[in-house]
């Protein structure tokens, strides 16, 4: 088969399905209901550290999850402190706060902050750790941020009940090995799918504390929330997706078996 | 080669090693403050980095522009880019409703998501053609790879209830084990490696030497 056809098979089964927006059931599974389950035993008045580590590319698949996170922590009260430790996520994580911030009708510096990006995540992780000031002594503004109810309540970790790690690559680990092993900080990693294996096993040795995976945690997430949003909608075209891969897998082998038959041949 | 700026490199990051090490287990008033100088230290230098980084690429596409001219105009886009943004985030700033934002979330985001969909039609063109069962074992891979595909996604459930809990054991157990023994024996590297580093064995962070 030309790749052009597969190209066109594909665009044509999540096109049709996002037009004809079938309604599948989403089970929630443990894990996203870990996630939910530690931000709701939170105190309202508690804050989480929402960390926008990702670049642009992937945001369409891991963007529902902060989105999501954003707004049961609003809904539930609670203050939200966001930063950046990759350059690209900074505006992002900045413009989709905002926009949870007023749909919540949050104020600003006292319901949520956003500190802005650092450079050399190592450094940046630890010096929060002994003082959040000394890393972002302004926030994304310029403004400093003691100059904020919201900044002045949060000096270390201590004051920090959650960090979530928004991430598409590696970051959560040095989340892990800097804040929560250092300061004893507890972290959530929300992934990219493709990254879940890779962070499973900080999961069972407790050093992570919650496990949110990709476009189908964000689906799950909205499902605990009840507002079906990007995160629901994209799992209709996602299934077809996958089931034109294993159907295209599936007749691919088919295909070979038959050919070396009517060859005659062994591989 | 320079002796001295070798030994100098060598025993300063032998110091810093030893230093964040034993700082790590003991601590003291002097070593505590030491520790957040380095910290600050450690982000200045990587600021700096990143000018030295955006200084590099500014000159290695002006050298493309005078030298290349095939790609020229791919490096007169980067060029202009960098200053319009540059630009735009000094003069307008950064915030919500300024340029540089718009330009970031309506341009660049779009662009790189659009970059990292077209993954999925290779992935499914590769997949048609590179997934074959020429073996037991490769046969084992696809069957387990189609399984979690399936699984993994709410029309799994739909077909079958027990695909989404086979999918779950084959990335909790199989798959997990193999990525632990992975992760076990990179953290052992690691250790190692950092180990020569403040011995002074291991020096090709010098250049190579």
């Amino acid at each position: 088969m030309q790749r052009r056809i597969i190209f066109a098979l594909l665009a044509i089964v999540v096109i049709a399905v996002m037009l004809i927006k079938p309604r599948l059931p989403i089970t929630v599974t443990d894990s996203t209901r870990g996630v939910y389950d530690q931000i709701e035993a939170l105190d309202s008045g508690a804050v989480i550290m929402l960390s926008f580590d990702h670049e642009a590319s992937s945001l369409p698949e891991i963007g529902p999850i902060g989105a999501a996170i954003a707004e049961h922590c609003f809904r539930r009260g609670i203050s939200v402190v966001g930063l950046a430790l990759f350059s690209e996520g900074n505006a992002l994580g900045y413009d989709l706060l905002s926009r949870r911030a007023a749909d919540a009708g949050r104020t600003y510096g006292t319901d949520w902050m956003y500190l802005g990006f650092r450079p050399q995540y190592t450094a940046a992780i630890l010096g929060m750790g002994e003082n959040i000031g000394d890393v972002f002594a302004t926030d994304y503004n310029g403004t400093p941020i003691t100059s904020f109810p919201l900044g002045e309540r949060v000096r270390t970790y201590d004051d920090i009940a959650l960090v979530v790690s928004i991430a598409d690559g590696s970051m959560p680990t040095y989340w892990i090995e800097y804040a929560a092993n250092r300061y004893g900080e507890k972290i959530i990693a929300a992934l990219s799918a493709v990254m879940v294996t890779s962070f499973t096993p900080y999961l069972e040795s407790g050093q992570l504390a919650g496990i949110l995976t990709g476009l189908k945690g964000a689906a799950e997430y909205e499902q605990l929330l009840g507002i079906p949003k990007a995160g629901t909608r994209g799992m209709a075209a996602q299934s077809a997706a996958h089931v034109l891969i294993a159907f295209l897998v599936l007749w691919g082998n088919v295909d070979a078996w038959r050919r070396r038959k009517s060859d005659g041949t062994k591989r | 080669m320079n002796p001295l700026r070798d030994r100098l490199a060598i025993f300063t990051a032998t110091a810093a090693g030893v230093f964040m090490t034993v700082q790590y287990f003991v601590s003291a008033p002097w070593m505590d403050a030491t520790y957040r100088a380095i910290l600050s230290w450690m982000q200045i230098i990587f600021a700096c980095a990143l000018i030295v980084g955006i200084g590099a690429v500014i000159k290695n596409h002006l050298t493309k522009i005078q030298r290349k001219p095939n790609e020229r105009y791919y490096s007169v886009v980067l060029l202009v880019a960098v200053a319009a943004m540059a630009i735009a985030g000094f003069t307008g700033g950064i915030d919500q409703g300024s340029s540089f934002l718009w330009v970031f979330n309506h341009l660049q985001a779009p662009m790189q998501a659009t970059v990292f969909s077209l993954l999925a039609f290779y992935v499914t063109s590769a997949a048609f053609r590179g997934f074959r069962a020429r073996s037991i074992e490769s046969a084992i891979l696809i069957g387990a790879g189609l399984i979690v595909l399936i699984g993994r996604v709410p029309i799994g459930e739909l077909l079958t209830p027990h695909l989404p809990s086979t999918a779950d054991w084959i990335v909790n157990v199989p798959a997990l084990a193999a990525k632990r023994a992975i992760l076990i024996g990179i953290g052992l590297g690691m250790v190692a490696t950092a180990l020569k580093v403040i011995a002074g064995v291991e020096r090709t962070y010098m250049g190579g030497r």
